[in-house]
């Protein structure tokens, strides 16, 4: 047997010198616990050099039963549940809820109770969009932006609080209106607060939007065409990024939305920059929007006087044995729904909040699913990321300002 | 009450300064008198300067800056920054010090960290790259001049003082060889921790920091020209020679003028150093090696003091490219206007360490000040991405570099006296300065569009991404 030496020759050929070297993708994992995916995700990415071959978003660390949790509750307490759905926005997701309920027994709310429902939720909206473009400043290097956007956050937060009692957890609103009226001198304050507001909106939009390294970083990332955007079920900011004009508040409006005179801003490239800009324009519409709504807004009672939906005042309670039966049937009860189903949708900060709501006439749901915008844009993140680079990702993450809360549920 | 603190603070600056100043000019004159007469070797001045301006001054304001940067951090964003740690003695433990205590807090952190390696990680080199990191930052200002070329009596002995650690012929040569040394420390770092992200710092850092070494040693090659000198310290080094004026009258034994500074001769050159070491020492918006929102950097797996010598590197870096601006393009130690008058007091005559020491005291004046500009610089610039970084570095700085390199030499060629230079020099800043000012273009456009009553204009449809701009985000009106 000849052995393998005398075939052996050391000058390698030419085809050895052509080869390519033999490389591997390398695969990270971005998350659960990383600073960039604030909201516990994990993107499992795979990387080529610097470039984003595949990426595959998980997602189920912060799942926590909502819809079982609402099942075994009465209509009522389904509430606090969705104060934690997208918690930097929680009024829209608690007025988008009542809303929807309201729409499956068929109640008219009051005039003054539409006009605050409007008030909150613009609020938040713009609570919300703040974030976004603070921490979009953050996690592209630049601090200061992101501390001024929370200050101007931090007002509303302090607002809010004064309103409903709590900063983060609202369950503000009730079936039927609002649990309380506006605190004295309310509106003054959350103006003069809008004041500041619009002068650290400003700064920080000047900040970023006129640093050079900032357009440069988000224009023309986390592209996505129309055609996908739709297809992926994008709603609210990402969608309008693409020069789509739905937004629900125009669209089918609700609330006192009609009352009001704003536009929604358009993008039409899809890029983070559209994204982050449209925001921008957005949180001018809202502080338009609250300034209007409290010129406009009618005096009044914010609940409706119905007893089957509304508790009874505490002295009727107290002293009426109406009062007490209404008030025992309510809590022990719940809200009298009737038989039906419904899906009913409100304009949330990321985009449409839709509620699919069934009741089998007992107090309690017998389901109720939440289309959180936040999920379907989160599918169409690898689309609008592969083939990129892995800086590209931060703000392209950050401009769909995925909630954990709200995707996870 | 307030301002009296703030007066009282600077004093104590200045003060301290200007007796570093001293302490370094009558040591080393000591140092370099004994040295010379008891063993017949020179060089005492340079040991001295050792001590005193690197371990001294280097050291104590990398330290300072740790707590400047969070200071003044916070009064860029409107916080009250770290008031926290207090000294338990009676009478000062409600003050917070303006924060001094978390000095020493960090430090007893640090010491006190388990300094973890990773099981799979280089042993020797991952325990090597903090330190290869650490010194090449500090052995840059072996060159740097603190104060001017003087001779001092002191005791017994007069010697004639070099205000720098060395003086080599090679100067700034020396400086470029140490300054690409420091790219081991960070890529050996990124890649012995065995860490992904880790190995994805260590490679952006290495190519970000070879590629700018190009720009780096092109954009110092005017101010190389000009002088025809690549020595900083003595009294043929470049920061003598920037002591004199171009333009200059005298009134009534004030001298005032036009100094040679390097910002008036070559402001482009100083832009194009400025923005290439300003990559060099890898901090924002150069920080893509860091990037702790993306990769957490490439130091990820240190910890304790390992990680606290990179930290402290990069403060040293801030400090050294001061003292290396001030240097090359503001003129090192002298004042912007009245150096004759000072050098001809009385008083100064006399008593040579009193001017050595006010010019030392100038100088490190200038690079406290340029620290302050480094900090505001890194706390309101987002961060590059890493492609974008190596287009700045090859496309703008490169080819810039290599223009100004051009246009400086023909200058200084017709006029040897840099008269011609200074005055493109500052018609240069001139265009800088108004280019800064005018607004960009997507501010003007939305201006504009202010100004049609808001509709109509801004709908452009270009279609291409780079060019709309933020007023092109039209607003659609209605429902549909």
């Amino acid at each position: 047997m000849a052995s393998l030496d005398e075939h052996y020759d050391p000058t390698p050929g030419d085809d050895e010198l052509e080869a390519h070297l033999q490389t591997r993708n390398m695969v990270v994992n971005l998350g659960p616990s990383h600073p960039a995916t604030h909201g516990t995700v994990r993107l499992r990415i795979e990387l080529d050099g610097e470039t984003i071959v595949k990426m595959d978003p998980e997602i189920g660390f912060l799942h926590r039963g909502f819809q079982k949790s609402c099942e075994n509750t009465t209509w009522t307490n389904v509430l606090p549940y969705t104060d934690r759905l997208d918690y930097v926005a929680s009024l829209t997701n608690n007025f988008g809820y009542l809303t929807a309920v309201e729409a499956l027994i068929g109640l008219e709310i009051p005039q003054r109770a539409k006009y605050i429902r409007v008030i909150g939720a613009e609020l938040h909206r713009i609570a919300s969009h703040l974030t976004t473009i603070g921490a979009l400043g953050l996690e592209l290097g630049g601090f200061s932006a992101f501390l001024y956007a929370i200050e101007a956050r931090e007002l509303i937060t302090d607002r809010v609080a004064e309103l409903t009692g709590a900063r983060l957890t609202t369950s503000y609103g009730r079936i039927g209106g609002l649990n309380r009226d506006l605190p004295a001198g309310w509106d003054e304050k959350v103006l003069k607060s809008l004041i500041k507001i619009e002068e650290l909106l400003d700064e920080t939009d000047r900040l970023l939007t006129r640093n050079r390294i900032f357009t440069d970083r988000m224009r023309g990332t986390g592209v996505i065409t129309t055609d996908d955007a739709l297809d992926f079920g994008f709603t609210g900011p990402c969608l309008r990024a693409n020069g789509v004009n739905y937004d629900v508040r125009k669209a089918k409006p609700y609330w006192a939305y009609d009352q009001l005179d704003f536009e929604v801003p358009l993008g039409h490239n899809g890029d983070n920059f559209d994204r982050y800009y449209l925001r921008v324009l957005e949180i001018h519409q809202s502080l338009k929007m609250i300034r209007q709504a409290f010129k406009q807004l009618p005096a009044g009672p914010v609940m409706i006087d119905d007893w089957r939906i509304a508790l009874p005042p505490k002295e009727q309670v107290y002293s009426t044995i109406e009062g007490v039966i209404a008030h025992f049937k309510l809590v022990m009860e719940g809200v009298p729904v009737p038989p039906g189903e419904i899906y009913h949708a409100t304009e949330a900060a990321n985009g449409e909040l839709g509620w699919y709501l069934r009741s089998d006439g007992s107090g309690r749901p017998y389901k109720c699913h939440v289309r959180a915008p936040g999920f379907q844009i989160l599918s169409g993140l690898a689309k609008m990321c592969e083939g990129r680079m892995l800086a590209d990702l931060i703000p392209t993450f950050d401009t769909i300002n995925m909630i954990g809360g709200e995707v996870e549920q | 009450m307030r301002l009296g603190l703030v007066f009282t603070g600077v004093f104590l600056i200045l003060g301290a300064l200007f007796s570093v100043s001293a302490l370094s000019y009558a040591g080393g004159a000591w140092l370099e008198g004994f040295m010379q007469a008891k063993l017949g070797v020179a060089g005492g001045g340079h040991i001295v300067q050792i001590l005193v301006s690197m371990l001294v001054c280097v050291m104590v304001m990398a330290t300072l800056l740790t707590l400047a940067e969070r200071k003044w951090s916070a009064f860029m964003q409107d916080r009250t920054g770290p008031n926290r740690a207090r000294l338990p003695i009676p009478g000062l433990k409600n003050s917070a010090l303006a924060g001094l205590p978390h000095i020493a807090t960090d430090v007893v952190k640090m010491l006190t960290k388990e300094a973890f390696r990773p099981a799979t990680a280089n042993r020797f080199l991952f325990n090597l790259a903090p330190m290869m990191a650490f010194a090449p930052a500090f052995a840059l200002f072996a060159i740097v001049p603190t104060g001017p070329t003087l001779t001092i009596a002191i005791s017994d002995y007069t010697s004639r003082i070099v205000m720098s650690p060395t003086n080599p012929d090679s100067g700034l040569l020396l400086m470029f060889a140490i300054a690409s040394l420091a790219v081991y420390g960070t890529s050996i770092a990124g890649w012995s921790s065995n860490n992904k992200f880790a190995l994805l710092g260590g490679v952006r850092a290495s190519s970000q920091m070879v590629s700018y070494e190009v720009a780096l040693g092109l954009s110092l090659v005017g101010m190389m020209a000009a002088f025809s000198t690549v020595r900083l310290a003595g009294d043929d080094g470049m920061a003598a020679l920037q002591a004199r004026y171009l333009w200059s009258f005298n009134a009534g034994g004030f001298d005032i003028g036009l100094p040679a500074w390097g910002v008036f001769l070559q402001p482009v050159g100083f832009i194009l150093f400025f923005a290439a070491a300003f990559a060099e020492t890898k901090r924002a918006p150069f920080d893509s090696p860091e990037g702790e929102s993306e990769i957490v950097g490439y130091f990820i797996e240190y910890s304790g003091m390992q990680f606290g010598m990179f930290m402290i590197s990069e403060f040293v870096e801030v400090v050294v490219l001061s003292g290396v601006l001030t240097a090359i393009f503001f003129g090192g130690w002298s004042l912007p206007f009245g150096n004759e008058w000072l050098s001809n007091l009385e008083i100064m005559r006399q008593y040579p360490i009193l001017l050595g020491a006010t010019f030392g005291m100038v100088f490190w004046v200038k690079v406290v000040l340029l620290c302050y500009l480094q900090l505001a610089i890194r706390w309101t610039f987002p961060r590059f991405r890493y492609d974008q970084i190596q287009t700045l570095g090859w496309k703008i700085l490169l080819p810039l570099g290599l223009v100004n390199l051009f246009v400086s030499g023909a200058l200084i060629l017709w006029d040897p006296s840099l008269k011609a230079l200074t005055i493109v020099g500052l018609l240069e800043i001139l265009a800088v300065v108004g280019l800064t000012l005018t607004p960009p273009r997507q501010v003007r456009k939305a201006q504009e569009a202010a100004s049609h009553g808001g509709h109509g204009g801004g709908h452009d449809d270009h279609g291409h991404a780079h060019d709309h701009a933020p007023a092109a985000l039209s607003a659609g009106h209605g429902g549909h």
